[in-house]
């Protein structure tokens, strides 16, 4: 055997799990998609079953909403706490550490957390702004149709905003000190060493933790879940909800397949253009 | 453009001063190197004045200003720094103008004395790179660029040159040292280096372990050094320090080598330092006879290692020595040019 093919061998049985754990279940879900129930093959059956569902556009258009708002405030927030935590001031060891404990938190037990915090009548959410007199009464903040969504952002971005800051701090620690004594020789302010510096510095970071997120947020099912299953009246259903539901609970899991594979169409589209529109920008750091 | 007054600056980490006090004088217009050995707080000194450092005791003056509790873009100094710290996202022309930009100066006035900058240093057509495009040379003369775009009352240089290879160090230092002909700009430069400190200096301030050893223009300090580090630090290869004892006019090592020293009678007779620079030994058929040790020629001189009196002594000779090691060189030594110093403070002694 040459050298090429002994290699081989070596990595074969991590490929053979990986194909069975991988490769098999994306293969079957595509099997799955165009059959029925007995096997049969029955085309774009699935496909248009499951497009004709009102709950799909809804979810997703929920999907987006959800995704789109946790990641703007993810990285604002997560950016933001990274510069924050970069500054000198006494206790920064432990501010660091507490930061860093949503994302440490299991999901379930987060989700199930905050479901008790908002809830309508028990929740201390309400009993503390009714109590000071923020609101009137308490808001069904997790039954009310306008309100459920962005208090599920609001969880999500809670959950995994320190992920974030985590990794621009590391960016930021990365910036070597000089160029913020040179900027500071050429007159640059706190927020102009923010905008001039650090988030040009960082940039390829943010890049790559905000596809991260992309991914991440496009496939979280724990928190909503776990909060609403997708409830009230499909408002925060979005489309790995929708999937799950249609494979366990309806167990139609041709339909779910079917689902999943435009899902996954669309998700890698996304990813795309999203590389080739922000990754590739000219002026980048090396 | 602006004088820098330095008075009994201090500086402390904690418990720990580094700096003892140092008072410097600068000009309007001078060129002043700050040299020492790494750790005698010359680059803590040009932080200060940049204000990058906070000053623990003492007074730093810009132009008539003390400036101790202001920022350092209230002082009206340029840096440039041993890494160049050039901004890696902004092209070559972004760079130089930042401090402008920052300043809330119009696009065409900024395009316009970057372009003028540009000019002098030959960086026209680099203007649209990015640093990681550049050599090194070239990202040292961006960074000197974006000094002198901002016309500073004062230009900081920190080390800037150790970065570059041999040739290229010699290219820039004397264009740093034209640029400032041209400018006037009173300039700080920082150096480890005493052949830097030499050749740009209008005048050179020698530092030691938080103090200023002495200061003065190159050549007095060459000819006249203050103290035995000032005469070991300047010079290159370095003055040659023998041991020994003053009596009648005449050195005389432990082991018995003697020769005259003229003028030096006044002294009486005591112990002392002797200091002789390379290029006073000369080849001699009637001189002391020397030990070599190394023979090392350059082609246009040769520098003899040898052992004279007890010391390892250093010899350049304008002749080509063409002895082995073992040998008996014939040297004498320009007894006039000896310096004679104070074996226990180090101080020069004055005929």
């Amino acid at each position: 055997m040459d050298r090429n093919s002994t290699g081989l061998v070596f990595v074969l049985p991590a490929l053979i799990v990986l194909a069975m754990l991988v490769a098999y279940p994306v293969a079957y879900t595509g099997l799955l998609s165009v059959t029925d129930r007995q096997g049969a093959f029955v085309g774009l059956d699935n496909f248009s079953a499951v497009l004709g569902a009102r709950a799909t556009p809804q979810a997703f258009w929920n999907t987006l909403w959800f995704v789109g708002g946790s990641i703007v405030f993810q990285v604002v927030f997560g950016t933001a706490a990274a510069i924050l935590l970069n500054q000198n001031f006494i206790g920064r060891g432990i501010v660091r550490s507490i930061t860093l404990l949503p994302w440490v938190v299991p999901g379930i037990v987060a989700a199930t957390t905050w479901a008790w915090m908002f809830h309508t009548e028990f929740g201390i959410i309400n009993y503390m702004m009714t109590g000071a007199g923020v609101i009137p009464e308490p808001i069904g903040w997790l039954t009310n149709g306008s309100t459920v969504m962005p208090v599920l952002i609001a969880i999500n971005v809670w959950k995994l905003f320190p992920f974030v800051a985590i990794m621009v701090l590391a960016g930021l620690q990365s910036i070597p000190n000089d160029l913020y004594e040179a900027a500071r020789v050429d007159g640059a302010n706190f927020w102009q060493e923010v905008f001039h510096i650090m988030l040009p510095q960082v940039r390829s970071v943010i890049v790559a933790v905000t596809l991260l997120l992309v991914i991440w947020g496009l496939n979280s099912i724990t928190i909503i879940y776990a909060i609403t299953r997708g409830g009230p009246a499909n408002r925060t259903l979005i489309t790995p909800i929708q999937i799950f539901r249609l494979a366990f609970e309806s167990t139609n899991f041709n339909q779910a397949a079917a689902l999943s594979v435009m899902f996954f169409a669309v998700a890698l589209v996304i990813v795309i253009i999203y590389i080739k529109a922000l990754a590739s920008t000219p002026g980048e750091v090396k | 453009m602006g004088s820098v007054n330095i008075a009994q600056a201090r500086k402390s980490y904690g418990a720990l001063e580094v700096l003892h006090g140092v008072s410097v004088n600068i000009a309007n217009g001078e060129f002043v190197v700050l040299v020492g050995p790494s750790g005698c707080g010359k680059s803590t000194l040009l932080r200060m004045i940049a204000g990058l450092e906070a000053i623990s005791g003492g007074e730093i003056a810009i132009d008539g200003k003390v400036v101790n509790t202001l920022a350092p873009k209230e002082r009206d100094i340029a840096m440039v720094f041993q890494s160049y710290a050039l901004y890696p996202h902004m092209t070559v022309e972004a760079n130089m103008g930042f401090s402008l930009r920052l300043g809330g100066a119009p696009k065409d006035a900024i395009k316009a004395r970057v372009a003028e900058a540009a000019k002098m240093l030959g960086l026209e057509d680099y203007l649209k790179r990015y640093p990681r495009h550049l050599s090194g040379g070239q990202r040292q003369r961006v960074a000197m660029g974006r000094a002198m775009v901002r016309k500073p009352k004062v230009f900081l240089f920190d080390e800037p040159l150790s970065n570059l290879d041999a040739k290229l160090r010699v290219q820039m230092r004397s264009e740093i040292k034209r640029n400032h002909q041209r400018l006037k700009t009173t300039t700080v430069y920082v150096t480890h280096d005493q052949i830097e400190a030499m050749t740009m200096a209008d005048r050179i301030v020698v530092m030691n372990g938080g103090v200023v050893e002495q200061v003065g223009s190159p050549l007095e300090l060459y000819d006249r050094p203050a103290n035995l580090f000032v005469a070991g630090f300047i010079g290159s290869p370095s003055m040659n320090i023998l041991s020994g004892r003053l009596e009648n006019g005449t050195f005389m090592t432990a082991d018995g080598t003697a020769f005259a020293v003229p003028g030096m009678a006044s002294f009486g007779n005591r112990d002392v330092r002797l200091g002789i620079r390379p290029e006073h030994l000369c080849l001699d058929p009637n001189g002391l006879r020397a030990e070599i040790v190394t023979v090392e020629p350059t082609g246009s001189e040769t520098q003899v290692m040898m052992r004279l009196g007890g010391h390892d002594v250093v010899g350049v000779f304008r002749e080509r020595v063409v002895n082995a090691p073992g040998e008996m060189l014939p040297v004498s030594i320009d007894a006039e040019r000896a310096h004679i110093f104070d074996p226990q403070t180090g101080k020069r002694l004055e005929a």
